[in-house]
């Protein structure tokens, strides 16, 4: 099993609705893969069935029961709307490694190099043209430049490894850091990595020269 | 109140065959709870009542994707309305009736790979819905207030530790005690 989890909160906002897309997003790619935190999840999503059933309940409107049944009418033989699956070209990846299923549907543009050795891509999800969402592809003992966030930036390491100082993370890792974490992540010499990252901020890089290459970026 | 077997008995009955009855014992349940639930996260009567009527169209329509295995149903309906109100917050009344409720996340659960059942798994439905009930009437007020507002408020965790006047790192270490203490009568369950 792997070693670096989301954590509760993070589990307990994603059962609630709380999380934003390109969060969901990372957190589902984790789940994929982690029997472990998807019970965690299911244990947080029965408290919300819980407190649903131990609410005070309001009484509908007269009429609200033959209108839910008008609706249901109204569309029977439509088959539940599928949602749009743009499955457009991909770059390419590592042999041997997949696709997580929850870039299903996501617009995942070109590799493009952003430095020696290390490449991202945008990672576009149709419904949430607002999330912050991207792949980035360094190469074995490439470090990315010092800096810290200014809101939850999670990731989650769908190849090779890195290590900030804090800990390594491995392939099936997930981290999570915010404006309380500063840090310089560096690629272990074993091989290359990427990573699937969400930012719900911009983040701060410490030089001048590493902030315009963010700023262009976007993130 | 009804029995989560019943529950999961009408929501069966009305996958197959398509049982009115059965669906209108679900509709007296849930729907008054919906829109309570609804109200309680600050929307007014009239979205609540809109949504919670537009859950139970989703509640018809999904009815043959609920496993009474793996879910309670409801845990089911809950995440049918969060759902709803996720896709309304996005995109308006207009987007959450187009998507019937978002898909993305029940696909997700949907198309996750079966593998060695967890801890959890291994309970029976109904007995993990029972007993984080019974757990959480055990667990302390402060935590117990942060797993409610956690569902209902429509704030992030900032702005509740704000309003707590208690620091970000308390909501999140109490709400982290809560989920063990969860965890681990779910643990005592285990055969």
């Amino acid at each position: 099993m792997n070693k670096h989890h989301p954590d509760d909160e993070l589990l307990l906002m994603q059962a609630a609705g709380r999380l934003s897309a390109g969060a969901t997003l990372v957190v589902s790619a984790h789940l994929e893969n982690c029997p472990h935190c998807r019970a965690r999840l299911a244990t947080a999503e029965s408290v919300g069935g819980v407190l649903l059933d131990q609410i005070d309940p309001v009484m509908l409107e007269d009429g609200a029961f033959s209108r839910t049944l008008a609706r249901i009418d109204a569309q029977a033989g439509q088959p539940a709307a599928a949602a749009a699956r743009g499955q457009g070209a991909r770059p390419p990846l590592p042999p041997g490694m997949e696709w997580p299923r929850s870039l299903d549907g996501c617009d995942i543009s070109p590799w493009h190099r952003i430095g020696p050795d290390m490449r991202w891509s945008r990672v576009g999800l149709p419904q949430h043209p607002e999330a912050r969402v991207f792949l980035l592809r360094m190469g074995a003992g490439r470090p990315l430049a010092a800096h810290t966030h200014s809101g939850r930036e999670v990731t989650q390491v769908l190849y090779g490894a890195f290590d900030d100082g804090r800990a390594e993370w491995q392939a099936g890792d997930f981290d999570e850091a915010d404006e309380n974490i500063h840090h310089r992540p560096q690629v272990t010499p074993a091989g290359e990595c990427i990573c699937l990252v969400a930012l719900e901020g911009p983040l701060r890089f410490d030089g001048l020269l590493a902030r315009a290459l963010g700023a262009w970026m976007g993130i | 109140m009804p029995t989560p077997d019943q529950l999961a008995a009408w929501i069966s009955a009305v996958a197959n065959p398509g049982d009115r009855v059965a669906f209108a014992s679900l509709f007296r349940h849930f729907a008054p709870r919906i829109k309570a639930f609804l109200m309680r996260g600050g929307a007014d009567a009239a979205l609540a009542e809109e949504l919670a009527q537009e859950s139970m169209v989703n509640v018809w329509r999904k009815a043959g994707s609920f496993d009474p295995a793996r879910a309670q149903a409801s845990t089911w309906v809950f995440t049918i309305a969060r759902n709803l109100r996720v896709d309304y917050a996005r995109r308006g009344l207009d987007g959450a009736r187009e998507q019937g409720g978002g898909e993305e996340a029940e696909e997700l659960t949907a198309e996750l790979p079966d593998t060695a059942p967890t801890p959890v798994e291994q309970l029976a439905a109904g007995q993990v819905e029972q007993g984080v009930r019974e757990a959480m009437a055990k667990l302390p007020e402060d935590q117990a207030l942060l797993l409610r507002l956690s569902f209902y408020e429509e704030q992030p965790h900032a702005e509740i530790a704000k309003t707590l006047s208690i620091p970000l790192g308390t909501v999140k270490s109490r709400i982290r005690r809560a989920m063990e203490s969860l965890r681990r009568v779910l643990g005592h369950l285990q055969p």
